[in-house]
This record gives structure tokens, sequence and C-alpha cells, in this order.
């Protein structure tokens, strides 16, 4: 057995499983990795809001320059007596300052691009890679769980968890904390920058800034709801939509088009309407945020232009700060969009976390198995087994069964034939007494190991929307040549079928390929545990939709592949069943009934009325031949 | 499938076709009242945006340096009232576009959904549903964004720039030239970063929703996966399709992480050679405030330009989009009513075809040559493999298809002359997998017969069999059905189907029987059902029970689109033929199962003693 190479990033999986219910500590832990990448975007975030303010404070610096009187002019200037403005006079030493300040301002400007682009990149950087971990951690986790959780678990709920909340969780690392940290570092850095300017008018530049942060909360609060209720009204569009497509043929025989329409109407009025209030409220927020940034804008401006204008503050300053305050005050309105996205990314990042915790089944790849080889010597001693506790699905089984023998199991829907033979690969785990396998404690063989020898049709053939090829060859992980291919679909009775296909192996099944009858589906799900060759092969109504004859066919190729193998099969036809060395009747979880077709024939009971039937069968339709 | 490919979405044009382009601006023409509101408005924010520069240079000029204290106040009291404006003007253009943006996209959906109530059967069949679905879902919204806020988009930004130009000339032409340079390069680079930006974007989304699929697969194959232990296998082709997605979601990231500094880089460079050339014109030229209002034009300029260079990436996505919904409005209706038709008044009489072909593909005949005669009020049952042309003679039938060939008279008229209300008023159909629409029973069956009292809607559940079963749900008749109400079964849905066409009173009916098999109860009420509706009706049943069968006036076996057997159940069994086979292992099966089922339930001995006394009575 070879194991397959993998070329999946070698990450260290346990990051992602944390026992902290903390959400600061799982979320931190989930970037395990990448954190310095984190930082050094945060870093940016900083060095990209210093090299904007300090632009600003750069032209105010050159403004203050250019207006500054050398000294010896400056009686001269107060000569003009018409108390005109100063900056008819350049200091000598501008030109060659300049080029200076040309390149200082192109300096901070490529500063602030560099880093805005670092950030940019690093927190993508984190957040993709954190994503694409968790992606497939979160697919590995749900195939590596047991199969109660399966049971319990709706596949609508684990897939949303496993792609919308996991984008949820990459948009919370990629765009809104980084978002936030912009917010508040543009906010420190460009507040500090005012202070060196003017204590006093720094104050006044922020204080109605909370007002903002609360209306832009308070507001997408409510936006964000009425876009959940918005969304609704989409979706039942969609529904109306999608079942007026899918129920075509019920819509022209009864020739209800124009009714149709008029549903179609409502629910297309219905998202209009709503789509108008969802409108009313933005309209609403931002002319209203206009006003209060303007009101501080110019409350700010205003003040500081008549610091200036008194000497307190150069003309330079008043430039710098001109620059600053919109930097400061603009982002906030992005404030209560990112609470209401952060809120619902952390819910996600709990759903998410839900899934991550859960214990995944132990399959003991690195662990030796007590043998390499199944001969497949079953025994069953006293074995009971319960889903819940003291409710037993099993009571007591004991049988024996010798290698290479045909055991065939019987018995009414829920008798817990099923939940038998599923014992065997370790899906659920046996609550007392003893299941062995060649004298072997099933216990001490590795999951992965029984899994790899025991072959399961089960049921409900489940198969993949890939090529027919495909679906038969992904049991086995090495190459397979088109001969044993063909030579397990041959033992299968699907051959044929098969090549019926336009493209043959090659036919895509499912969806956009081809549907399969019933009978054809369990075919194929046989053929694939064929391949691998199996030496304890269970069949569980594997060929319930399959023909009497072909089923007989089927029987005598599996005996002629393979004469030593141990086969369970679980059945409701006797033709199924006779030909076992050993034929278990189950009922209500107990087995009632042993022996082999000629025995059982001559006992009352399920076994011996089965068999009745099918005489009965005949000798009816002879009776209604007859009649004809 | 074959026709996979016609399906594949194309979502960019590289050429932008003018046509489309017409007919896409014809969408918001009836509304072009709201265009110019928001146009009208759009453009006086944007002046007003422009003059704040000019106020600010006044303010630092005059107010701060020239310290006229006066005129500073005067001046901040108009940069206030601006704002009051620039605020009103915002709520206009909010609500202006985005009521426009609604209404287009309503009126889209309306199109679109009338449109395709007209299309004949063979459209649907060879059109996957989640096709039509995007055409009316997504590609709508993008061909209103385009009209509404990608158009808003551009008019702010050019009315931005075009004013900014003209104040920058203003103050200083020299300087304009200079920024006039600039402008062609930044648009050009922009326009590059937007449509690589979509592209990726574009393609993480297909990526996105192969990885939806193959987690879907494989939670619903869970149970064989773990049994063929094919984890590591499966996970390793899991991470080809992150890492994939993974790619292109961080390269559209970074690319648009690098834009906007690759931008206001190339503003930075126009920055300075302002300062610079600016700087030494001072004394002479330009005035403190002047370079500042200057710095702030090029500086502002960054925005519309990233503007419109997303709008052309998405002008390219929304033609693409457009030309699939014009494909579809244009898609002729090829079943329609010819000039001059007539309505009969009634379907009752007989029907006949006469050498009726059909074919989807010229080379692919479904039917043959086929002729049939049957009388009013004659039960035809119609059996044969799938796949032969049974389904396709009912369709037909309703005229779903018409022949390619020979004609089908009713009563002596073909039925193309008829109009085909007139048909499908009078024709009740029961579908092997019954369709209910989300909403209550009640309403399900009032589907039959729309202006049905109560009572009416009772009574043909009662002959349909169904009224039993819907009076022990919790609500009764107004329980909802599919999503968030009970979950019925085939059968159920059968019995409901049923009583939705007894409440129709077709003069024809037609079935399709479910090959699942139903519980034996529910069997018996679905064979009562039939036998009520059938009752003096002409009506073709695609049968596959037996009690059906054998109760049918004539049983036609379809083969290869031809009738290889054709007459009464004793007249076929006695000529041994397919039918003979068919029935035989027809009746072990349906015996076997039923008699299966018993032993389980521990009713065996009972279910003999009943059908021994059937027996006995010759039934």
């Amino acid at each position: 057995m070879t194991t397959p190479t993998t070329t999946i990033p070698m990450y260290d999986f346990k990051y992602a499983v944390t026992t902290s219910k903390s959400r600061v500590v799982g979320l931190l832990k989930m970037m395990s990795g990448y954190q310095w990448f984190y930082v050094g975007a945060i870093l940016s975030l900083v060095l990209a809001a210093m090299g904007r303010a300090g632009g600003f404070l750069l032209i105010g610096w050159f403004v203050d320059d250019l207006l500054k009187p050398l000294p010896q002019f400056a009686d001269m200037s107060a000569l003009g007596g018409l108390g005109a403005p100063s900056f008819t006079f350049i200091r000598p030493d501008l030109a060659s300052l300049i080029p200076l300040v040309a390149l200082g301002y192109l300096f901070l400007a490529l500063t602030e691009g560099l880093f805005n682009f670092l950030r940019g990149r690093w927190a993508a950087y984190t957040a993709e890679n954190v994503v694409w971990r968790i992606k497939n951690y979160v697919y590995d986790h749900i195939q590596r769980l047991t199969f109660s959780y399966h049971d319990r678990m709706q596949t609508g709920e684990l897939l949303q968890r496993a792609t919308s909340d996991v984008d949820a969780v990459r948009r919370f690392y990629s765009e809104e904390l980084v978002e936030l940290g912009r917010i508040a570092i543009l906010f420190l850095v460009n507040l500090v920058a005012i202070m060196t300017l003017n204590f006093q008018l720094a104050i006044l530049s922020i204080f109605i800034l909370p007002l903002l942060a609360l209306i832009s909360i308070y507001f997408f609060r409510r936006i964000s709801k009425k876009y959940e209720e918005f969304q609704d009204k989409e979706a039942a569009l969609s529904t109306t939509l999608q079942e007026n497509l899918s129920g075509v043929r019920v819509v022209k025989a009864f020739a209800r088009q124009e009714y149709e329409e008029n549903k179609f109407e409502k629910t297309n009025v219905a998202r209009y309407t709503s789509g108008k209030q969802l409108l009313r409220l933005h309209a609403m927020y931002w002319p209203l945020t206009d006003i209060i940034v303007g009101a501080q804008l110019i409350t700010g401006l205003t003040i500081a232009a008549i610091l200036a204008s008194d000497g307190v503050l150069t003309v330079g300053d008043y430039v710098s700060y001109a620059g600053m305050i919109g930097a400061l005050i603009n982002p906030m309105r992005q404030l209560g969009r990112l609470v209401v996205a952060i809120s619902q990314g952390l819910v996600s990042y709990d759903r998410l976390s839900e899934i991550i915790r859960e214990d995944r089944e132990e399959l003991g790849e690195n662990v030796a198995s007590p043998v390499t080889e199944i001969r497949g010597e079953v025994v069953f001693e006293n074995m009971t087994f319960e889903y819940n506790k003291d409710e037993p699905v099993l009571h007591n089984i004991n049988f024996t069964c010798k290698p290479g023998e045909t055991i065939a199991l019987l018995g009414s829907t829920g008798s817990g034939k099923t939940t038998l033979v599923t014992l065997l690969g370790r899906f659920y785990e046996y609550t007392s007494g003893r299941i062995l396998l060649d004298g072997i404690e099933l216990k001490q063989f590795p999951k992965s190991f029984l899994r790899k020898n025991i072959g399961v049709v089960q049921q409900e053939a489940f198969l993949f929307s890939r090529t027919i090829r495909e679906n038969i060859t992904l049991g086995v992980d090495r190459q397979v040549s088109d001969e044993e291919v063909i030579a397990v679909a041959k033992a299968a009775a699907i051959h044929d079928s098969i090549m019926s296909f336009p493209e043959g192996y090659k036919t895509l099944v499912g969806e956009r390929g081809v549907t399969l009858s019933g009978g054809q589906k369990q075919r194929v799900a046989l053929a694939r545990i064929l391949l691998k060759n199996p030496s304890l092969l269970i069949l569980d109504d594997a060929t319930s939709a399959v023909d009497t004859e072909t089923e007989a066919h089927i029987r005598n190729a599996l005996r002629e592949m393979n004469d030593q193998r141990t086969t369970f099969i679980i059945a409701h036809r006797i033709t199924t069943v006779m030909h076992a060395d050993k034929i278990l009747v189950l009922d209500k979880g107990r087995i009632v009934q042993v022996g082999t077709h000629e025995e059982l024939i001559n006992q009352p009971g399920i076994y011996q009325r089965t068999y009745e039937m099918q005489a009965r069968i005949e000798d009816e339709l002879e009776k209604e031949l007859a009649n004809v | 499938m074959s026709n996979d490919a016609q399906f594949e979405e194309q979502e960019f044009t590289t050429k932008i076709n003018r046509g489309t382009v017409i007919r896409i601006l014809s969408q918001v023409k009836p509304y072009w009242r709201w265009v110019l509101g928001f146009m009208v408005s759009i453009s006086i924010v944007s002046i007003i945006e422009a003059s704040f520069n000019l106020l600010s240079m006044q303010i630092i000029d005059k107010g701060i340096i020239g310290g006229d204290r006066e005129a500073l106040i005067g001046l901040f009291i108009q940069y206030g009232l601006r704002m009051a404006v620039l605020a009103v003007l915002v709520y206009i253009f909010i609500i202006l576009c985005g009521q426009l943006g609604e209404r287009v996209q309503y009126d889209m959906r309306k199109k679109m959904f009338q449109h395709m109530q007209t299309l004949s059967f063979s459209y649907f069949d060879r059109t996957p549903v989640g096709w039509l679905m995007s055409r009316v879902t997504s590609d709508s919204s993008r061909i209103s964004d385009l009209v509404t806020w990608g158009m808003l988009d551009v008019t702010w930004a050019i009315v931005n720039i075009t004013t900014a130009m003209l104040f920058m000339l203003s103050i200083n032409w020299q300087l304009t030239l200079v920024v006039m340079a600039v402008l062609p390069v930044l648009i050009r680079i922009a326009m590059w970063f937007q449509v690589r930006i979509l592209v990726q974007f574009r393609d993480s989304r297909k990526m996105n929703s192969k990885i939806t699929g193959a987690l879907n697969e494989n939670i619903t194959g869970v149970r064989v996966v773990k049994a063929v232990r094919r984890e590591e296998k499966n996970l390793e082709e899991f991470n080809e399709l992150t890492g994939g997605m993974y790619r292109s979601a961080f390269k559209a990231a970074w690319l648009s992480a690098l834009f906007l500094p690759a931008v206001q880089m190339i503003s930075a460079v126009a920055v300075i050679s302002v300062i610079w050339i600016g700087g030494l014109q001072v004394p002479n030229a330009m005035s403190i405030g002047a370079i500042q209002a200057f710095v702030a034009y090029i500086v502002f300029m960054m925005w519309p330009v990233q503007d419109m260079a997303r709008v052309y990436a998405q002008m390219q996505q929304a033609i693409a989009s457009a030309e699939r919904v014009f494909a579809l409005l244009d898609t002729p209706a090829d079943i329609v009513d010819r000039p001059h038709a007539k309505d009969p008044g009634t379907l009752r009489g007989e029907i006949k075809f006469e050498n009726v072909e059909f074919y989807y593909e010229a080379d692919k005949p479904v039917l043959k040559d086929f002729n049939l005669t049957v009388r009013a009020g004659e039960t035809i049952a119609l059996v044969g493999p799938t796949g032969h042309g049974k389904s396709t003679i009912v369709n037909l039938m309703c005229r779903f298809y018409e022949p390619r060939g020979g004609r089908i008279l009713i009563n002596g008229q073909d039925y193309l002359d008829m109009p085909l209300h007139a048909i499908h008023s009078r024709i009740g159909m029961v579908l092997q997998t019954p369709h209910l629409f989300s909403g209550t029973i009640r309403e399900n069956i009032r589907y039959g017969r729309l202006n049905a009292t109560d009572e009416e809607i009772e009574t043909s559940a009662k002959l349909a069999g169904a009224h039993d079963f819907i009076i022990t749900l919790e609500k009764g008749y107004d329980e909802q059905v599919g999503e968030g109400g009970v979950l019925l079964s085939v059968g159920q849905k059968q019995l409901l189907s049923l009583a939705r066409a007894i409440l129709a009173d077709p003069e024809l009916f037609i079935m399709d029987e479910a090959t699942s098999s139903v519980d034996t109860l529910t069997e018996a009420l679905i064979q009562q059902g039939m036998d009520t509706i059938m009752e003096g009706r002409t009506s073709f049943v695609i049968a596959h029970r037996l009690s059906t069968i054998r109760k049918a006036d004539r049983i036609l076996v379809i083969e290869n689109g031809r009738i290889s057997e054709m007459g009464s159940h004793a007249e076929l069994i006695r000529q041994k033929g397919h039918y003979y086979d068919l029935y035989t292992n027809q009746f072990k099966q349906e015996l076997e199962a039923k008699y299966t089922k018993a032993i389980e339930t521990g009713e065996y001995e009972a279910v003999v003693v009943a059908e021994e006394e059937k027996q006995a009575t010759g039934d």
C-alpha cells in the first residue's frame, strides 16, 4: 500500500484549534505563522498615516518659509505702509530650498504610497493565507468527524459554515480589522499633529465627532436590519422565479401564465419597495453626516483661520491644518458600517469555531495493525451496542463466521442489520461484549486499517459528479489500468450499460452528466468496492434495485474473483440470501433465527414466510395470466 | 453535456457594441426626468466641491494673510451655506439614482419574466434553470448599476475634472498645462488596473462556486469517503481549488492595494511640479492660497479618475450582461397562436395523429410517422422504455411541442388552427414528479381553477382521495408545503396534483405516473382519484403501474418512436410479445414489494388473505 504524497502546504493545523473560549485568543491563534505580516500591515498603517500628516506639515512649513520676510527687509515691509501682505519679498536662499521641499514632498508621498501598498498587501497576504488554511482545515475536519456527528448535523448548516462564515472571517482580517485600525490611526496621528500646532484647536476639532460616531453606528444597525429584510425579499423573488421555471410544465398545462405574472409581480414589487426603503435610510444617512462633518470642519477651520489671522498660528500652520482635519474626520463616517460588519464577523467566527472544536475521529494512521492481512474470521460475543445510553440497538449478538464464508442478514427496517455491519469498520464503537476479527479484539485494529481492508457497499449508492471511471477508481490510491476497471465493471454487471453511453467510462455522472438509474448507481458503487478487492466485503442492500437475474450473475462473478473473501449480505429478497453459508434473521436488535436456507425454510418464522411468498407470487402470476 | 459550452458565461466583452449601449440606455428612457434630476444634482455637487478649494484660497489670501476679519467670517458663512446645499443635493441624487436603479431592475425583471412565460418547452429543455435565474437576478442588477450609479460617477468625474481645470486655468494656465499632461497617463493606468482587478475577482468568484460544490459533495457523500478512506486524496484535490482561489484572490487584493498608491504617486509628481514652478513664481503671479488650491485640485483629481476607471471596467461587464439579457428577450416564442386561430369551444371528440413526426435535431428523429386515432372518452396507456417517445407524444398532444411533420386533428380541426389557450385551458395534467408551489395546500389545489370556492376545493380533494391526509395535518388545508412547511411524500404530492387537475375539470386528462413506489394505501387512493378523473374523459397515461395499465381501453407499447404493439390488455398478453414480458416482470416486482413490506410489518397473513379474496372476485 502506498501513501499518497501530499502537495498541501504543511500547515501546523494545531493553530486552528484552540480550547480557549476567548475570541481574541482564537482569532490571534488562527493567524499563527502570519502574525508578523499582520503586524507589518499595522505598522505600515501608522507609517502611511505619518507620511500623509508629514506631507501636510511640510507644505505648511514651506508656506511659512515663503512668507517669512528676511529680518533686514522687515522694515522695508513696514515702510510699505499699506499693511500690504509681506509675501512681496522672498528670501534669497529660497531658490535652493524649493528642490529640497519638492523632493521632501515626493519622499513623503512615496512613503505614504509604499506603506499603503504594503498595508494592503500584507493584510491580504495574511487573510488569504489564513483563510486558505482554514478552508482546507474545515474541509478535512468535516470528513474526519464521526458518523454520529454527521447523523445529527444538516448538510446546509455545515455548508454555510464552511463557506459564508469562512468568508466573513476572511473579511474580518483583510478588510474590517485593518479599516478600523486605519480610522483609529489616521485619527490619532492627525490629532497629535494638530496638537503640535495648537492644543485647544485640536480639542475643538473633534468635539462633534462622538455625535458622528453615534449616528453612524445607530444608522448602520438600522441599515443592516433593513438590508436583511431586503435580502429576504430578494430571496422570495428568486424562489418564485425558480418555482416558475422548474414548474413550467404545470404553468403551461393549466394556462396560468397570467396568474404567474401576477405572483411574480407581487414579489417584484415587494423587493422594489424594500429596496426603496433601504435607499431612504442611505439617503438620510449620507447628507446627515455631511452636515455634521461640515459643521465640525467649519468650526475647526474658522477657529484656525482666526488664530492664524491673529498670529497665534502661522499661515503655514493653517494650510497644514486644513489638510489634516479632513484626513481626521472623513474616515469616521465608515465607523458604523465597520462596527456592524465586525460584530457579524465575530458571530461567524463563533459558528466556525464550534465545528473546529468538535473532536475528530482518531483513524490511527500511524498505529501498527496487529496483522497485515485479514483472513476474515469474524466472531461476535455477547455484543451489545447503543447509540444513546440504555437504549440498545443491538442486544447480545453472538455468531461466528469462518474465513471465506458468506453471512446473510435478513430482517425488517430498523432491526439493526445496517448497524451491525457498520460496527465492523468501527464507524461506531460497540458498547459491551466483544467482536473478534481473526481472533483479535476489533478495537485493537486501527480504523484506518479496517476501512482500507473492509469494503462496504452502502444502501444509498452515492456517486460523485465525476466520470464513471473516476467514480470507480476513487477508492484506491494507486494507478489503475483500464483492464482492471473493465474487469470490476463486468463483475458488477455494469460494463454494458457504461459502454452504451456515448462517452463510455468518461461519461460524467450527475447534474452535468447522465442520470443513472438506481440499479446502475448501485452497480457502479459495487464496482468501486470490488476494485479495492477487500478481504471482507459488506453488501448493505446493495443490489436492491438490480433485477434477480443480474444479481445472480454478480454473485457468480464475485465468487470467481475471490472465493476466499468473507462476505456479509443484507437483503430483503430470498434469492439474494439463499446461497449464504449462514443466514441471520434479525428482529428488534436481536438474532431470532440462525441457519442455512434449507434449515430455515423448515422453521416457522420470518424466513419461511418470505420464502413462501416467492412461490405464491409465481402462483398468482399464473392465475393472473389464466384470467386474461 | 454537449450544450454546456453555450452556457459558459463570458463576463467581459472586448469590444463595446454601440447597439447594445444604446439599448441599455433605452431602459432608462421612460425615466429621463429622474436621470436629468440626478445628473443635474451631481453636477452641482461636483461644482460646489470644486469651489471649496477656491474658497479656501480666498480664506488664506484675503482672510488670513490679508487680515480681513469681516471677509473671513463672510467666507466661512458661504462655506457653511454651500455645505448645506450640498447635503440637500446629496439627498436628492441618492434618492433619484437609487430609485431609478430599483425601477430599472424591476422593469427588466418583469419584461424577462413575461417573455419567459411565452417561450416553449423546447427552450426550457435546452436552457438550464440556473442560467435563466442569473439573467433575471444578477445581470439585471449589473445593467441597472451601470445606468444609475455608473452614470452618476462618470458625470461627477467629468464635471469635477472640467471645473477643476477651469478653476486651475483661472489661477495659472502654465501649471494647468502640466496637470493636463499628467491626466491621460493617470486615466490609462487606472483603467489598466481596474480591468485586471475585475478579472481576478471574477476568477476567484468562479473558484469559489467550485469550492462550494466540492464541499457540498463531500458532506453529502461523507459516508462513502470515510468508508473508502479517501480523506487525504480528497484534501489534496480540494487544496487545488482553494489554492487557485488563494492565488486569484490575493492577486486581486494586492493589485487593489497597489492601485491607489500608484495613482497617488502620479499626482504627487504633479504636485511637486506645481510647488517647484509655482514656488518660484509666487512673488510674481501666484499667491500662497493659489498654490494650496492648486495642490488640492491635483490631489482631489485622483478620485474622479479612479471612478471613471472603475466604471469603465464595470461597463465591460455590464455590456456582457446586457448581451445575454437581450439575447433572452430576443428569443422568439416559437409556439404561438396562428392568425385566424379559431376556438372550437371544446376538445371533446375524436383525436387523430396523422403521420406525425418530431425531432429536436433533424438527424435524430424522436417520433416517426406516428398514427393514432383516439375516440372520445377513451383511456390510452403508454408503456415502454424510457427515452423512446412516450413523453413526446403527450407533449405533442398538449401542444407543448408542435409536430415537425404531419398533423394532429381534434374533431377534424388541425389543432394548429386553434388558439393555445383553447387547448391548454381544457387540459388537466399530473406529472411524474409532481410540482407544487410554495404556499398552502389550498392554494396549490386552487391552481386548477382560480375562482374555486373552499368547498369546491375540498370536494376535489375528497374525489382525489387527498382529503383524509390533509385533515390529519396540523393546519389542514392551510398547511404550507415545501420549505418551512410539511414535507410531503411523492404519493401525497401526486394526490394533491390529482385534486388540482380534478378541480380544473379538464376535457382532456394527461398523467405521467410516478415510478417510485408509494405505500399501498396511498396507491389505492391515487388509483381511486385517477378513476374519478378519467371517467368519461379522453385520457393519456404514461403508465407504470399494472392496475392502471389493465384498466386502459387501449395500451400502446412505444419503442423507438413507433407503436410496436397496440391493443387491450388481454389481446397483448395473448400476443406474448414485449408487453407480455413487461407485464409479468412488473407483476412479480409489485407483488414482491408488497409482500416484503407486509412481512416486515407483520401483516403478511392479512395481505395474503386480502389478495386471495381479490383474486376470487376476479378483480
